[in-house]
């Protein structure tokens, strides 16, 4: 059982990881602030509901999960379920010319990836579909184990592991289209 | 790509994500020190994953921590019940 009194002093170091993540959820400044400040309402009316000593981070990361899912994006009709199809291991990789065999090849595998600026990488992330954005954010950004994640989504480990691994495929198949627009992936 | 290749390929994500007990983790390990090109993707995934990381993440803005505090006071004690989800 944990006291609302020591709710602000509790949660506060939390506030900037939540908002980056609803940051990235909703898309929008405005919204993440609406999402965030709905969350935390909900956190405060039920923390009695939480016992103290547990994870408070996934507590918190769970409230907001579900107050993005259950309102803001009801509100904005995004289809459920998208399917990503099937990518190969290693997609971006390989087509970034570093699957060289020998040792000398492969010092590219660090500066393959200075081709893409800050915004790529949060575009390539926004542009997945939120049942696969929600757990790599999570496991990137966050941290958060499968088990955490399984826990904070509510959904079994397995598709916490689907999930991700066919978000993270997406997002190098994105990152791809962004190269080879910029023609960076014929010299690449 | 041999045998030992797709074996590690099946478990990149769980490795990088540090889910794998030790005994798995080892194998993989085993397999990346005598697999260059498997090395390489491996590294470039760890890489892909912290770029990820360190680009979605964003700084909240003062007068946002302000307002939201301001407003949670306002709310006053309350005995509710439970939010969704929690």
């Amino acid at each position: 059982m944990a006291d609302q009194a020591t709710f602000e002093n509790d949660v506060e170091e939390f506030v900037p990881q939540l908002y980056s993540a609803a940051l990235r959820m909703t898309r929008n400044p405005a919204d993440a602030e609406d999402v965030l400040q709905e969350a935390l309402l909900k956190a405060y009316r039920g923390y009695h509901s939480f016992t103290a000593g547990t994870n408070l981070r996934a507590w918190l990361f769970r409230i907001l999960t579900n107050t993005f899912i259950n309102t803001y994006r009801r509100k904005n009709r995004r289809p459920d379920e998208v399917e990503l199809g099937e990518l190969e291991d290693l997609y971006l990789y390989r087509r970034l010319g570093g699957d060289g065999s020998t040792a000398a090849q492969r010092s590219a595998e660090d500066e393959a990836l200075d081709l893409f600026v800050d915004t790529d990488i949060k575009e390539a992330v926004e542009a997945l579909p939120d049942n696969f954005r929600i757990p790599v954010l999570l496991a990137d950004v966050e941290g958060f184990s499968y088990k955490e994640i399984a826990e904070i989504m509510d959904v079994p480990i397995g598709t916490v592991m689907s999930r991700l691994h066919r978000g993270r495929k997406a997002l190098e198949r994105t990152l791809w289209r962004v190269a080879e627009e910029r023609g960076i992936a014929e010299t690449a | 790509m041999s045998r030992f290749c797709e074996q590690a390929h099946a478990e990149l994500y769980s490795y990088i994500d540090g889910e794998l007990t030790w005994y798995r983790k080892s194998r993989i390990k085993w397999h990346l020190r005598r697999c260059p090109p498997c090395a390489g993707g491996f590294s470039f995934e760890e890489h892909l994953k912290q770029r990820v990381h360190d680009d979605c993440l964003e700084d909240v803005p003062q007068e946002l921590v302000d307002r939201l505090r301001t407003f949670l006071r306002e709310q006053g004690p309350t005995g509710g019940a439970s939010p969704k989800g929690a």
